[in-house]
């Protein structure tokens, strides 16, 4: 669905991403993780042309998506769910959602809009209420359901377990895990939460320095003991001969 | 009505238009637009083009005010805005630019009035737009339509703002354009159509203030500080705190000018442009966030507990 090579990239003159390669399969959930500063979200920045992209291709279903201004990303089918800043918290729930789906016509946004508290009762309760006054969890899912709103061939998610309590955050990583599974949508996501990211997803990268140190099967990357413990918090307890088990170290904080 | 209430609505309905057009360009582009003084000027000499030439009242004219500001405001945004803010300038870079655009509509404006001087032998430096006017309820019919128009075109705008799909688009962009553009909002466009409307406003609000004060080609290069001091009154968050930051400005330049002038004598009118940069100066101190950061709803709140506990 969505092929990075080569991608050199940043802010300014500021490089943060080293020849990137990465690849998303269609209706897969692909996990980015990677220790702070690592260049995770200047990656989806640089794939929707927030960031400037130095040298590299981006193509999305064999064509080239780089240097296309992000409006017209959304028009081609990609949805993005920034980190910070990922519901407009001076307008309404129904305007936000009504916000993301811009590119439909009225009768289609309404329905989509009805779909979505369909999808995630939370928002009905709250329809009338400015996404400012939500809590951590009930904005994240309505970034959630904003993101669904353009109906998007491939959702772009960006640390959505920030500062969520470990029990919501866990309830956001569950829908994801159905959107790809029940709606078919294929997903590239970028996670701090890297034990339980792994656990869902299907194809991981490990990022380091702007550069790939891992990629290959989620699951597999939760059985290198070196990288988990280096770069993700997790640390490895092994008795001898025995299986390994895992324990996150610092996982999730605060809801907020 | 008292000769400075009815002067200082006029004016005052003027400046919170101008004031308005600033905060909407500010919050919007990140530019604080030196330009407004000339687009006010533009739309004194629309309305006064009309009355001279075509005849009739200075009112049929305003829209025709809101057009050519508009104009220019489109002329700004791609002649100068969009390429800047592309490249990525800094503020101060942007603040500039409209300087400079600010000096260029400045020496067209002397062309403009130099032209009806000698094409139609008219004089248009120094004009008293009031002799156009009328007479209603025993006052002059300025104080009371102009009002009218500027608290009929602020509910449009709301209306827009709340209302329409571009309308709740462009708050949307003015709160996080990176989010709108990956919703599939187009910035360039709103960006555009806050300059057509920042621009219209500011010129509508030049012909109403020219029915308080003398016309002249400087006319917006003096009132400039007034225009600002409303906005930042505002908090230069809100359109709406600009506009009524503008409001208020106008209005105690009048009320101001009017109770000293009583009390020292007309020597006190040679400093009148300080008494609103006084008030807007005081304001600040006692709410760093200007009027737009009073929390109103809460002082409201607050009166009512504690009318309702002394009753109790």
């Amino acid at each position: 669905m969505l092929t990075v090579s080569n991608l050199s990239s940043g802010y300014g003159k500021l490089k943060v991403l080293y020849d990137l390669s990465i690849d998303v399969p269609e209706k897969e959930l692909t996990v980015v993780v990677g220790p702070n500063g690592a260049g995770k979200t200047t990656l989806l920045c640089s794939i929707m042309n927030i960031a400037n992209v130095f040298s590299g291709e981006i193509l999305l279903q064999d064509s080239s998506i780089k240097g296309i201004p992000t409006h017209n990303l959304a028009q081609k089918g990609i949805s993005y769910v920034p980190q910070m800043g990922n519901v407009f918290a001076e307008l309404t729930v129904m305007d936000n959602l009504h916000m993301a789906g811009y590119m439909l016509s009225k009768s289609e946004a309404k329905d989509k809009a009805e779909q979505m508290t369909e999808i995630f009762p939370v928002l009905k309760k709250f329809i009338h209420r400015l996404a400012g006054t939500l809590s951590g969890g009930e904005r994240r899912m309505l970034a959630i359901a904003m993101g669904l709103m353009k109906n998007p061939k491939l959702m772009l998610l960006d640390e959505l377990s920030t500062d969520l309590a470990p029990i919501i955050a866990e309830r956001v990583m569950m829908e994801v895990a159905r959107m790809r599974d029940e709606l078919g949508i294929t997903i590239l996501m970028v996670e701090q939460m890297a034990k339980r990211a792994l656990e869902i997803g299907d194809t991981a990268y490990l990022l380091v320095s702007g550069e790939v140190k891992y990629s290959g099967d989620a699951s597999a990357l939760l059985h290198e003991p070196e990288l988990c413990s280096m770069y993700l918090g997790i640390k490895h307890s092994s008795d001898k001969g025995k299986e390994f088990e895992l324990s996150v170290m610092d996982e999730g904080s605060e809801d907020n | 009505m008292a000769p400075w209430l009815s002067s200082g609505l006029v004016y005052a309905s003027g400046l919170a238009l101008t004031a308005g057009s600033v905060t909407l360009l500010y919050i919007v582009t990140r530019t604080f637009n030196f330009a407004v003084a000339s687009m006010a000027t533009i739309g004194f000499y629309t309305v006064y083009t009309g009355v001279t030439l075509f005849g009739g009242l200075p009112y049929q004219y305003y829209p025709f005010a809101f057009i050519v500001g508009s104009i220019t405001g489109f002329i700004c945004y791609y002649g100068l805005n969009r390429p800047l803010l592309r490249r990525q300038a800094i503020e101060t870079t942007l603040m500039m630019s409209t300087l400079g655009y600010d000096l260029i509509l400045l020496s067209m404006i002397q062309m403009y009035a130099d032209f009806l001087t000698h094409t139609y032998k008219i004089f248009p430096r120094r004009v008293t737009m009031s002799l156009f006017d009328f007479e209603l309820f025993g006052d002059r019919a300025a104080a009371f339509i102009l009002p009218v128009i500027a608290i009929g075109f602020l509910t449009i705008l709301h209306i827009f703002l709340t209302k329409t799909k571009f309308g709740v688009a462009m708050r949307a962009t003015i709160e996080n354009p990176i989010l709108a553009g990956a919703s599939g909002i187009n910035s360039d466009r709103v960006y555009l159509v806050s300059w057509i409307i920042g621009g219209g406003m500011a010129a509508l609000g030049g012909s109403f203030m020219a029915m308080a004060m003398t016309g002249t080609p400087v006319m917006g290069m003096y009132t400039i500080p007034l225009m600002f001091a409303g906005a930042i009154l505002g908090g230069l968050g809100s359109i709406y705190g600009g506009i009524l930051g503008g409001l208020v400005i106008g209005l105690t330049e009048y009320a101001g000018v009017f109770l000293l002038s009583q009390q020292f004598g007309p020597w006190v009118l040679g400093y009148r442009m300080g008494i609103p940069l006084f008030i807007m100066a005081a304001t600040l101190l006692v709410f760093p966030r200007g009027l737009s950061g009073i929390p109103l709803l809460k002082i409201i709140k607050n009166f009512a507990e504690q009318k309702r506990g002394a009753r109790a």
